[in-house]
């Protein structure tokens, strides 16, 4: 390969740059097989001459051409440090100082500039070739492109952020879970009920967005695993029905809208429709005419239960399920305190998630 | 208690109801009486340009959205604000880091120092009235 440029070279080529590629020439008969591994090996590769100001690159393999976008025409004679992505890059030209004396321990990460001027890391990793007498004579340097695996990191580091961020919020949201409760006058009995109840719904909403690569869950998924504990512990599995398309919503929504429901069978099963043992309730939902604003209607309705009364003070559930519900639907909610039961409707446009797919 | 809320009017701006119920119960315990929410952008600063705020409370993500054209529109208006995050790094954005930030989750003693501090702060301001 060296042997094909020459020609071409030696008319243009400055006399250190003729001399580099001698000793190149001279290095190729003497061990004719390492020289063709170097020339070949997917590790990206200089010499260079140790005895020259600067250590001028006499010999670079086609990895390193392939690495940094260069003819080899261009990289030979050139000086070692002429990729640094920042020529005045202080730390690296110490780091690459450090390598070159051998006193760096396990190479160095540099970032280098490919010709056509973008950027990229690389570890670099430099052993001196002495000659008989022990003299460095050149600097053999191996480079690996760090691109992926600082494309990784990064990405590892996102991950981290964004789970320490769902954790902040998680704990902030059972901060709220226990601050409302212990603000109440309820018993310590009730207290403690009430708590686990309410985080068991929240842990039951992360285990379906966790099913679903916390992309987005399905309304029907939402509403059945936020009234599971009540359909297996009361038996009331034959008492609820449910019924709707799993039109889909954003993890944010999904988890106030599983408490939200909670909320709403824990009323039922308090005071309404699931209190006595004839009761029932239906949750419906369907998409009336696509033009209206608020398109989906979906009721909550219980019957057979006692009549109840409008709550007198707002609490934790009915905040949930008013300012709740509203909010993450996009919607409006209406509660009914019906003689034969409790019928919250929700009117809310088709959410954001269903309309992207 | 002296009640240094008294006559205060509050904003809270935040999308998650079950931080925003709570935050509402710290001000009510603390003995504000006014406390005014947004869990958007859009009504964040409608409100701001159609009220007086003493203070206010901007959680940094509305939804997935930066909310920093409410911030712009809490400094246009002069009013005292503090942001709030579940993010652990610093995460000012330029021209914003001397602003207080509350790192959920908080106490409401932390809550109660920082709102103070908003409140001082804005006796020192000039005040802008609110639409007139």
């Amino acid at each position: 390969m060296m042997n094909k440029n020459m020609p071409e070279a030696a008319l243009s080529k400055s006399g250190p740059q003729v001399a580099a590629e001698a000793v190149i020439d001279h290095l190729g008969d003497n061990c004719g097989p390492f020289v063709v591994a170097a020339e070949t090996t997917r590790m990206a590769m200089v010499f260079t001459d140790a005895k020259r100001n600067g250590n001028p690159i006499i010999f670079a393999n086609n990895s390193f051409l392939e690495l940094t976008g260069y003819t080899r025409k261009e990289v030979l004679g050139q000086k070692f440090n002429f990729l640094l992505a920042h020529a005045a890059d202080d730390v690296s030209l110490a780091q690459i100082k450090a390598e070159l004396d051998g006193s760096a321990k396990s190479g160095v990460e540099i970032l280098y500039c490919r010709k056509d001027g973008t950027e990229f890391w690389a570890a670099v990793f430099i052993s001196p070739v002495k000659d008989e007498a022990g003299g460095i004579v050149q600097y053999f340097a191996s480079f690996v492109d760090l691109t992926q695996h600082k494309e990784e990191m990064k990405q590892s580091q996102s991950l981290i952020n964004e789970l320490n961020h769902r954790v902040k919020n998680t704990l902030a949201t059972v901060q709220s879970i226990v601050w409302q409760a212990l603000r109440s006058s309820a018993s310590p009995q009730l207290m403690r009920q009430t708590i686990e109840s309410r985080l068991l719904a929240l842990s039951r909403s992360h285990d379906l967005l966790t099913r679903g690569n916390w992309k987005s869950a399905g309304l029907h998924d939402i509403i059945s695993d936020a009234l599971e504990p009540f359909t297996i512990t009361h038996a009331h599995s034959k008492r609820i029905s449910i019924k709707g398309d799993n039109i889909r919503f954003s993890p944010k929504a999904a988890l106030a809208l599983g408490i939200g429901f909670h909320e709403l069978a824990t009323n039922a099963v308090k005071y309404g429709a699931l209190s006595n043992a004839s009761g029932s309730i239906t949750v419906e939902w369907s998409r009336g005419k696509p033009n209206l604003d608020n398109d989906y209607t979906l009721e909550w309705r219980e019957v057979g239960g006692p009549q109840i009364d409008p709550p007198k003070h707002h609490g934790f559930g009915s905040g949930m399920v008013k300012r709740g519900l509203a909010l993450e639907l996009g919607g409006e909610i209406n509660l009914h305190y019906l003689r034969n039961g409790l019928v919250c409707v929700m009117k809310f446009p088709p959410p954001v998630d269903s309309i992207r797919g | 208690m002296d009640n240094y809320l008294q006559h205060r009017k509050i904003l809270i701006v935040e999308d998650e109801i079950i931080i925003l119920m709570m935050m509402e119960g710290m001000l009510e315990d603390m003995g504000c009486e006014a406390i005014a929410t947004a869990h958007t952008n859009d009504s964040a600063i409608a409100l701001i340009q159609t009220q007086f705020f003493d203070a206010a409370f901007l959680d940094m993500n509305l939804n997935g959205n930066s909310s920093s054209d409410v911030a712009d529109m809490l400094v246009e208006y002069h009013v005292p604000f503090a942001y709030s995050t579940g993010n652990s790094i610093h995460d000012n954005r330029d021209g914003f880091c001397n602003r207080p930030v509350l790192r959920k989750p908080f106490g409401d003693e932390e809550f109660n120092r920082v709102l103070s501090a908003l409140l001082h702060d804005g006796a020192m301001q000039p005040k802008r009235n609110a639409v007139l």
